[in-house]
């Protein structure tokens, strides 16, 4: 924006003041009590605001906490699911492993066990 | 600040009612949606509302003559008559005002002229041009109510003043 342009924009800005100051008192009075209106208005706010912000919070947190209990709730269920996938893995290892222990440890030969003769020898003398 | 308001919507939509009324909501609105905002941003706040209350007003005048054109074209109407407000205008410089002084008479031609000439802006300029200048909004802040660049507002506010020098040239009237 040019001076000249800056210059004429402000001396039509001065005339467009006292065109307000010209307006007429029907006009007045018509704004004022719109303004009068918006401000009552503007003082009910607060309380209302308030009322509607301490909903708002309460909504919020209560979300906050429900959500919390949700995501407990999903992390213990995954936690128990991962226990429970651990101990199926791990259970069957243990009993493998102490077999082997066992076979490995004991006095009688390996060979034993894949004996047919033996295994029957073993049921009948348990009866 | 209501005033300046209703001037702003009076040069947008021509009509003191409606003028009336965009202000009354403008205030209303800035009233029940941004009570609990800084006392400074209201300002800015109402200006938005305000153009975008006349925004709505143009929208309804819009649709509201979609249906009045036809009907006005099949019954006939009175529009052909009308004249430009500009030419009837004259600045007048009879002796027959004696009563108030001739300064202030004067004066208030200049301001009709300035008046009806910001009325026949296109919207954009006027719009830019009164929140640049009246409202002394910098270029970001009409930028962003009126939703626009800051180069498109610099350009609406050239041309606008660029505008009002030509017609008040024409009319002889230098301020």
């Amino acid at each position: 924006m040019n001076q000249p342009e800056h210059e004429l924009a402000s001396r039509i800005v001065r005339h467009l003041d006292y065109g307000v100051e010209q307006i007429g008192p029907g006009t007045r009075s018509r704004l004022l009590s719109a303004r009068e209106a918006a401000l009552s208005h503007y003082r009910e706010q607060p309380v209302a605001g308030l009322a509607w912000a301490g909903q708002a919070v309460a909504r919020l947190t209560h979300g906050r906490f429900s959500s919390a209990r949700q995501l407990i709730a999903i992390s213990a269920l995954v936690l128990a699911l991962v226990g429970i996938a651990y101990w199926q893995n791990s259970a069957p290892t243990n009993e493998l492993a102490d077999i082997d222990t066992a076979l490995l440890t004991g006095d009688l030969p390996v060979n034993a066990y894949l004996d047919k003769g033996f295994d029957t020898w073993l049921k009948r003398s348990s009866r | 600040m209501e005033r300046r308001a209703y001037k702003q919507a009076l040069f947008a939509v021509r009509d003191d009612h409606a003028a009336l009324d965009i202000v009354q909501d403008a205030m209303l609105k800035l009233a029940e949606r941004y009570a609990m905002r800084p006392p400074g941003e209201l300002p800015l706040l109402f200006q938005r509302i305000l153009q975008n209350t006349i925004r709505d007003f143009y929208r309804r005048q819009k649709v509201r003559s979609l249906w009045t054109t036809p009907v006005s074209a099949l019954f006939g109407s009175d529009s052909e008559s009308e004249s430009d407000p500009l030419e009837t205008l004259e600045v007048e410089d009879d002796s027959k005002f004696s009563e108030p002084p001739a300064e202030q008479l004067e004066r208030s031609q200049v301001l009709a002229f300035i008046e009806k000439a910001l009325e026949r802006l296109p919207a954009r300029q006027r719009q830019a041009f009164l929140l640049r200048y009246w409202e002394e909004l910098d270029v970001s802040a009409a930028a962003e109510i009126m939703g626009c660049s800051e180069g498109s507002v610099k350009t609406h506010c050239s041309r606008a003043t660029r505008a009002l020098a030509i017609m008040l040239k024409k009319q002889g009237i230098t301020l």
